[in-house]
């Protein structure tokens, strides 16, 4: 018994003593990141310069051990009297904000986590690249070889056939008919025409569908803009920069003072890398520098210009005919349609395409089967359809549970061309 | 031979087509069959007009001091150091408490418009505050902005501070006012906002 008590003594004992040994390294190691986030993460980064410098290698730069912790404390102080702090607020024109409550084991937390950092992604490319580049196998190619390779042979079998016919027929005594020459041999022009007429009638059919539809449409943009990084890994709301889609007929492209909201402090992209439609990569930052021409703005001093300022001349992707009328709140607003249900995945997509046909088959269609959001007793949808009062006899008699677009009009000519 | 001119022409004709629709090329949008009622001879929004070179006298903007219906009167604390304090006394117009249509409506326009930085919980934590992008980003449930009066939020919504844009042509003066009030109404944690940013972004905005 008393051995099984010093066997739990000793295996207790074991236990505390390993985590006394690995907890505090990692919880070190986890506080630093969070303390940087929450701390310092506003004005430095990790390994470059900021609003304040990078904090990678800041206990090598420092004037003397020790500097730092004070500096962290009561910087406003330090700047009066410290040279080093000096010529740092020199270099940076800002002052850091005082944390008095960090204890020099968190300061410390903070800095192995900085000096043990690497970028996200720096790494990856060779492998990422690899995978991107490997040919995409395409078998159009090989099935027209084998599709002419085999009516090579049946013609040179048909050939073969006609041949062996004759000598048998000149053997037998079985006079002959005349040779035709293949190209006014009735079967084969009558193959020739009717693949011509499925041919030029496929390509006639598709042609004239096609003239004065753009789906795919897409144009070079004067800023390589990707929506992929705006909306989609940084989640902006569609409606922040085209708010107008939630109260008139346009969905605004935004002006040049929205843009600013964000990129008057991101200066720089630090995401994944971006590729241009032939492949070479992207300078995301010289993109952004165009904006600040485009604005009149100086990152190094921040303030503008307004003289040379002048709007940015995007290109309109989405165009409808003259003779149609569209209004993006009766969509957005009106019928909770999502932005996406008309311009696809616009959240994946670096350059913006055209993904919806836009013709009118497809603006059928969707009024053909999208349900309108009636109101119900709860006071749910939208309370204009209350004026509908014989659909709403019909639901409550359960004639029908919904009511489509089409049902209160949406189908009519005069709805879109008047 | 009649047959081989309609030959002939079915051939033209798909080739003509085809080269009109000028196809593989994303770049270009194309061809259409009749201009006149493609293109509008009316100045669409955005396209670009010459009508100062014609003297003609159009003014793109609307003649200052007028209102646009429904709307509320414009703010008139000037954007100076003296307009910041003095903004403290501004009172706000809107009749409150705020109905609940008004709140759900102001909560949508905070999450479009402001919880990209602030956080949906107003805890500085939104997508672009966290990915270190845009710095210093206000916690509006600290106490400064707690206790900071609603006229000089609106003021600064109006005019911009520090690294925040003017969202003056974003949001009218009302939902300016709304998103305020809803702000104040939320921040202590009151009625706290359900949706998260991520949610909140790309795909539902328009739920």
């Amino acid at each position: 018994m008393s051995q099984i008590i010093k066997h739990a003594i000793k295996v207790v004992s074991v236990f505390f003593i390993l985590a006394f040994l690995i907890a505090p390294n990692k919880s070190f190691a986890a506080d630093g990141e969070a303390l940087f986030k929450s701390h310092c993460a506003s004005c430095h980064k990790p390994d470059a310069k900021y609003v304040g410098p990078e904090l990678k290698g800041a206990r090598e730069r420092e004037p003397e051990k020790g500097w730092v912790y004070k500096w962290v404390r009561n910087p406003i102080t330090m700047v009066q009297t410290d040279p080093y702090a000096k010529k740092l607020h020199e270099e940076y024109g800002s002052i850091m904000t005082p944390f008095p409550d960090l204890t020099d084991e968190e300061i410390d937390a903070i800095l192995d986590w900085a000096d043990s950092y690497q970028a996200p992604g720096a790494a990856a490319p060779g492998a990422g690249g690899a995978a991107v580049e490997a040919p995409k196998s395409d078998n159009t190619l090989l099935y027209g070889l084998l599709t002419l390779v085999l009516l090579i042979v049946a013609l040179i079998l048909l050939q073969v056939n006609g041949s062996l016919r004759k000598m048998a027929d000149e053997s037998e005594g079985i006079p002959g008919k005349k040779p035709v020459p293949f190209y006014r041999n009735k079967a084969y022009l009558l193959l020739f025409a009717i693949v011509l007429f499925i041919f030029a009638g496929y390509y006639l059919v598709e042609g004239a569908v096609g003239l004065g539809r753009q789906q795919g449409y897409q144009p070079e943009q004067p800023i390589f803009y990707s929506h992929k990084v705006h909306a989609g890994v940084n989640q902006i709301s569609c409606l922040y920069c085209h708010g107008g889609a939630q109260d008139g007929k346009h969905a605004n492209i935004p002006s040049v003072n929205v843009c600013m909201n964000c990129h008057l402090s991101v200066t720089e992209y630090t995401g994944e890398p971006l590729y241009h439609d032939d492949g070479t990569q992207v300078d995301a930052n010289a993109e952004i520098q165009k904006l600040y021409k485009y604005a009149g703005f100086d990152p190094t001093t921040k303030t503008y210009d307004e003289k040379s300022a002048k709007p940015i001349e995007w290109v309109k992707i989405h165009n409808l005919p003259d003779h149609v009328y569209f209004n993006h709140a009766q969509h957005v607003k009106v019928g909770q349609v999502a932005c996406q249900t008309c311009h696809g995945e616009i959240q994946k997509m670096d350059e913006v395409s055209q993904f919806a046909p836009l013709s009118m088959g497809w603006c059928v269609n969707c009024h053909r089967t999208t349900n309108v959001q009636f109101n119900d007793d709860k006071g749910n949808g939208n309370q204009f359809y209350s004026i509908y009062e014989k659909f709403h006899e019909d639901i409550k008699n359960k004639k029908y549970d919904s009511v489509t677009v089409e049902k209160i009009g949406g189908t009519e000519c005069a709805k879109c061309h008047y | 031979m009649k047959k081989n001119k309609i030959l002939l022409f079915v051939l033209i004709a798909a080739g003509g087509f085809t080269a009109l629709q000028s196809c593989g090329d994303k770049r270009s949008p194309g061809r259409t069959y009749m201009p006149d009622m493609q293109y509008s001879r009316a100045y669409e929004a955005y396209t670009p007009n010459s009508l100062d070179k014609e003297g003609i006298n159009y003014i793109p903007q609307p003649v200052e001091g007028t209102i646009r219906r429904g709307d509320l009167l414009p703010y008139k604390v000037p954007n100076t150091p003296e307009g910041y304090v003095q903004s403290a006394q501004v009172k706000n117009p809107l009749p409150l408490p705020l109905t609940s249509a008004q709140m759900s409506e102001a909560q949508r326009l905070y999450n479009i418009n402001c919880a990209i930085c602030h956080g949906a919980k107003m805890d500085a934590q939104g997508p672009l505050a966290t990915g270190a992008k845009v710095p210093a980003v206000a916690n509006l449930t600290t106490k400064v902005y707690v206790d900071m009066p609603e006229g000089t939020m609106f003021h600064s919504i109006t005019y911009g501070k520090g690294n925040m844009g003017s969202y003056a042509s974003q949001l009218t003066r009302e939902e300016r006012w709304m998103v305020v009030e809803y702000v104040k109404r939320t921040q202590l944690g009151g009625a706290a906002a359900p949706a998260p940013a991520a949610e909140a972004a790309p795909a539902t905005e328009n739920k």
